[in-house]
């Protein structure tokens, strides 16, 4: 894996208050910025907050919104609380892995896409739902989930 | 000064300072109380539930009681508290229950069980080397040490003590306070040739000028040099050595006094030197 550049490391650093109570909102930021967090800011991270380098490490495998490896371009969440599972998350879920050849909580090779199971989106009057990008798509059909991941629109894969 | 209270404890009146948590009121009496995740370097947690005791309050019906950790409640005027109830054994049963499928290989659990009439585990056991309860005392004292070179990673069924990414932490110190204090004696730790490991991170250990003992590491007489502000001749020697000499250099001015020398310095004089 390449370093990152950590040049913009510094300027969210900036933004947020050096003290412990900051050290969610600076991992928040770090993630958006590099969809991951890059082991080498963890040390000036600690340093920013008064943390130790095990607190960082600690806060970070915690929340699951905090990822240690890089992201994929493109987050595709599949719900698979109790709504969307009863009606048919599970059958999205294998759809998409076949498609993609992925399997939950991987991201492709190329890093284009990275698919994930959520344990409840808070949606599921729309169940099955899909959550791409933090878009949240509703009574996604299997037939159709794979166009809507690759970008395209829903009902030109139900015609 | 904190104002007394006048509390009951299985029974019998003590009068204790507002506040003070039950369970250094117990241990303080000799109330026995088991307890996993308790240490007097750092502030109580109530990690491992097992210093659960039954009490009422003052204004409460005379037939409700309630539970709670021994160990993170405070002591109120008028409380009434009983730590060998049977709805506190009843408690400590399933506790020691639930930590013996845990750890079944932790010889300290298995003998707190039993002494709690729990022979063995009512649920499936847990698969796994280590005796781990996860209580946490050893990140807590590494944070105390100041060496902060510990904590716990992941969560839930996956949580576990660890070093920044599972690799030898660059903060340890190489102190073990960690695995004197674990209660389940978990931490592996290995000490031969000058060398201590532990975490995966091997310590070369600072030799004693006098007896050739290895007691310290590298790391923490730098440390303590840093932070404690302590010379580092302070480490030339082991503590025995140092003790040894105090001892002699006390018995040598005891000496010089009986011959009627100079004597030793009076009330007001330094103590016997480390020279």
């Amino acid at each position: 894996m390449k370093t990152p550049d950590l040049t913009k490391l510094d300027t969210i650093l900036e933004r947020h208050e050096a003290a412990e109570r900051s050290l969610i909102q600076v991992l928040q930021d770090v993630q958006k910025e590099y969809r991951y967090l890059p082991r080498e800011a963890f040390e000036k991270v600690g340093r920013h907050c008064g943390v130790s380098v095990a607190r960082v490490y600690s806060t970070a495998t915690f929340y699951k919104a905090f990822s240690l490896v890089p992201q994929g371009e493109k987050l595709v969440r599949v719900c698979a609380g109790t709504a969307c599972h009863v009606r048919g998350a599970g059958l999205l879920l294998d759809e998409l892995e076949r498609a993609l050849s992925l399997e939950p909580g991987k991201t492709s090779p190329d890093g284009k896409i990275t698919l994930k199971t959520v344990n409840c989106v808070g949606a599921c009057a729309m169940a099955p739902c899909v959550m791409i990008d933090g878009e949240a798509h509703g009574n996604v059909k299997p037939g159709e989930v794979v166009t809507l991941v690759k970008g395209g629109r829903r009902d030109a894969a139900a015609d | 000064m904190s104002t007394l209270v006048k509390i009951k404890i299985d029974e019998k009146e003590y009068e204790v300072p507002r506040g003070r948590y039950l369970l250094a009121i117990c241990q303080e009496n000799g109330i026995p109380i088991p307890t996993l995740c308790h240490h007097e370097s750092v502030e109580p947690w109530g990690g491992c539930r097992l210093c659960v005791v039954e009490f009422r309050k003052k204004r409460w019906d005379s037939w409700w009681t309630e539970l709670a950790t021994a160990c993170l409640y405070p002591a109120e005027d008028g409380l009434c508290v009983w730590t060998r109830s049977e709805k506190v054994m009843k408690a400590r049963r399933t506790i020691l229950d639930l930590l013996l499928a845990r750890c079944p290989g932790s010889e300290v659990i298995t003998k707190i069980a039993a002494e709690h009439g729990v022979y063995q585990t009512s649920f499936a056991k847990r698969e796994g080397e280590d005796n781990c309860i996860l209580c946490g005392l050893c990140t807590r004292v590494c944070d105390r040490v100041g060496a902060r070179a510990i904590a716990t990673a992941l969560r839930g069924a996956l949580k576990e003590v660890s070093t920044p990414f599972g690799e030898p932490p660059p903060d340890c110190l190489g102190c073990l306070s960690c695995a004197h204090v674990c209660p389940t004696h978990t931490i592996g730790h290995t000490e031969a040739d000058g060398k201590r490991t532990v975490w995966g991170r091997t310590f070369e250990l600072v030799r004693c000028s006098g007896c050739g003992a290895a007691s310290v590491t590298r790391e923490q007489v730098e440390y303590a040099v840093r932070t404690k502000n302590l010379s580092p001749e302070y480490f030339v020697k082991c503590d025995a050595c140092k003790r040894r000499e105090s001892a002699a250099t006390f018995a040598g001015l005891l000496f010089d006094e009986r011959k009627g020398g100079e004597g030793p310095v009076g009330p007001t004089g330094s103590g016997p030197s480390h020279e």
